[in-house]
């Protein structure tokens, strides 16, 4: 885990205290609301249905006990005792009081933490691969570069009032678990015919009211570059991006105006300007950071006879192996995904308790680490194998140990019009009814991998385009409506899912779902996915289905 | 029949205007049938920068016999989310939130089209 040096930490406190002058000013009216709207957002603050929404960064979706334990007791202390992570690993708190602010970046700031870079039209809070350290199909451990572009890109002045927000995600494994295909910029490592490391630079991509999957507008980018050339592309976007229309604002509608060739001819041209050992980091630097994220991990046998011994003999925890457990680098350790999708629960949200609970492990079992994913689900990345049926225990006892990663009830969802001030329909409820009908642990593995995706607005923070399954509810003269689309993906295989029909009442959304799955059981050959299915078949079956009582 | 709204300053309450102040539950709120009363109290609304958050006006509909917020969006908020029931204003329970509860208008906030549109 990368530390805060003096610098880092001085310059925190002096942004907490900053913050907390101009709340003091605020509340005194010596500031317009106005005037202090830009301010709050630059810190993560908003103003939401029922209260202030505070999102706090979590870079590359890493957390150690420490941070965890004091998220926990920001949740308790200052909110109502949960939080809900998001699909950008973050972590909103949903009833925070302006006059309280202050103090939690205090106590934020305490632990290295702080809400800048997750709003605002900045370049946002990383992410990253949530296997990074832990998975053999790594070149490389992204968190370096992440952390990398975290600190080039924190308050940098000429890229803070950018035409719109920016996100960036970073891959290393061959296997894209970080969706960098919908991002403004996705970075997945390649090793290049040489040996050497780079990146494949992709530009452009994104959801909301327009999506596109991001173009590579450079197949192999060496590392040693990255910096400058994410500068060359800011650079490109700074300059020509739209700022008179907030819809058409966003990189990907500028690479999709040029075409990518042409933007990528320009960030080159660009580039080709600028003098990188001016931002390049040097080696000394990125070995500084590099040195931060090393693991040791002692030598095990590859097999435990205490995981053999239970696994037999138990098969909750047989199943919890097969669905929430996944390989590590390191022979005797496992990578152990913890499910906040237990069915009937809102997806992401997580108790101070539970948290605590997390930490506990984390720190007991995990190298004193834990990860968060875009999923809204948490990872302790290096258990022993030895140490699985404790820490299974241990999470059962928490209600954390439910068996559904990437399985129907393992449901992306935003807050929706429970709490946002965007929203035009609930995506709570509707999650939790479709995970309800699926409760079952055997119907949903006999289901298999499906990714359910739902959004209460077309800005698709629920990242509906790329659900296997992706909902998204719209407001039809103030009633709720959900558009399905079906044979969306946000990896490897990325792809916007085609919409199903017209859209339904929240009423029959759960059922059409089962329905959607009941066509995917009888159509299913061998062991397709349901991805792989509704590719050989298209949507004519599932359609019948869903509005077979309308013909 | 219109009620104003707006949400607090310093904690982000959802707040509603009563008498040229403000109350937590809608319940205790003004109501106005009166277009000019309505628009009047807005802008005194308005000029209490210092209490409250971009104040609007929402349109009402009746419900068991009392009235409710005509936009869901506008009952959610005087009502708490949905997910957790104890969370918000209906965690208090009673007659007046029933009628929230069981309040079947809809339409788009009026309030809300105006904040967008600002």
């Amino acid at each position: 885990m990368y530390r805060y040096d003096t610098l880092d930490k001085e310059f925190l406190a002096d942004r907490a205290l900053e913050f907390r002058q101009q709340v003091a000013r605020r509340l005194a009216g010596e500031i317009t609301e106005d005037q202090f709207k830009p301010i709050r957002l630059m810190n993560g603050l908003y103003l939401q249905l029922h209260a202030y929404m505070l999102r706090i960064a979590i870079p590359y979706g890493t957390l150690t006990s420490t941070k965890l334990r004091k998220l926990a007791y920001i949740a308790r202390t200052y909110d109502k005792g949960y939080g809900h992570f998001t699909t950008r690993t973050n972590l909103q708190l949903h009833w925070i009081k302006l006059k309280d602010a202050p103090e939690i970046l205090d106590h934020l700031a305490e632990v290295e933490m702080h809400s800048m870079q997750t709003s605002g039209n900045v370049i946002r809070n990383i992410t990253a691969d949530p296997y990074a350290g832990a998975t053999a199909d790594e070149l490389d451990d992204p968190r370096v570069w992440s952390e990398a572009i975290r600190q080039w890109s924190t308050l940098h002045p000429e890229f803070s009032f950018l035409p719109r927000k920016f996100k960036i995600a970073v891959t290393a494994a061959a296997k894209d678990r970080a969706a960098t295909r919908i991002y403004d910029i996705g970075l997945a490592m390649r090793r290049g015919r040489d040996g050497e490391l780079g990146f494949e630079v992709m530009v452009g991509g994104g959801l909301g009211r327009t999506p596109y999957l991001a173009a590579t507008i450079r197949e192999f980018l060496p590392t040693r570059h990255l910096l400058s050339y994410l500068e060359a592309i800011l650079r490109v976007y700074n300059r020509h991006g739209r700022r008179d229309n907030i819809w058409k604002a966003r990189i990907k509608v500028l690479v999709a105006s040029l075409g990518a060739e042409e933007f990528a001819r320009q960030v080159e041209e660009e580039w080709g300007k600028s003098d990188h050992s001016r931002v390049d980091l040097p080696d000394h630097e990125l070995a500084r950071i590099r040195a931060s994220f090393a693991g040791t991990f002692e030598t095990l046998p590859a097999a435990s006879e205490t995981l053999e011994a239970r696994k037999a003999a138990d098969p909750a925890f047989a199943r919890f192996l097969r669905r929430n457990v996944h390989p590590h680098k390191a022979p005797g350790y496992a990578i152990v995904d913890i499910s906040l999708k237990e069915p009937g629960e809102t997806p992401g949200d997580i108790t101070s308790e539970q948290m605590e609970v997390v930490a506990d492990l984390g720190q007991r079992y995990s190298q004193d680490e834990i990860r968060v994913n875009y999923q809204q689900n948490l990872l302790l990345p290096h258990v022993k194998l030895e140490d699985l049926p404790a820490v299974y225990d241990a999470l059962a006892a928490a209600r954390l140990a439910t068996p559904n990663i990437d399985l129907v009830s393992d449901i992306i969802a935003c807050p929706g019009l429970d709490y946002c001030a965007l929203a035009n329909a609930r995506a709570i409820p509707v999650a939790q009814q479709i995970a309800e009908r699926f409760a079952d642990p055997a119907l949903a593995e006999e289901v298999g991998e499906l990714r359910v995706k739902i959004s209460g607005c077309i800005n698709a923070c629920g990242h509906h385009h790329v659900g296997n399954i992706g909902i998204l509810g719209v407001d039809k003269k103030g009633e709720e409506f959900y558009q399905v689309t079906l044979g969306g993906s946000g990896e490897g295989d990325a792809a916007l899912g085609q919409m199903l029909g017209p859209a339904l009442p929240a009423a029959k959304v759960a059922e059409a779902v089962e329905q959607i799955v009941g066509v995917y059981l009888r159509e299913r050959k061998d062991d397709e996915r349901f991805l792989d299915t509704y590719r050989r078949t298209g949507v004519a079956p599932f359609k019948e289905a869903v509005y077979a009582e309308a013909h | 029949m219109k009620a104003l709204t707006g949400n607090r300053l310093t904690d982000g309450e959802v707040v509603f205007w009563k008498a040229g102040a403000w109350v937590e539950r809608f319940a205790d709120a003004d109501l106005f049938d009166d277009a000019a009363a309505a628009e009047a109290a807005e802008a005194d609304a308005k000029a209490q920068r210092t209490v409250v958050v971009d104040p609007y006006l929402i349109d009402l509909v009746e419900s068991s016999g009392l009235w409710a917020p005509l936009s869901f969006r506008e009952r959610v908020r005087a009502l708490g989310p949905t997910n957790h029931p104890h969370h918000g204003k209906q965690a208090e329970g009673g007659s007046a939130i029933e009628a929230l509860q069981n309040a079947a208008g809809a339409a788009r906030s009026s309030g809300r089209v105006k904040l967008i549109k600002r």
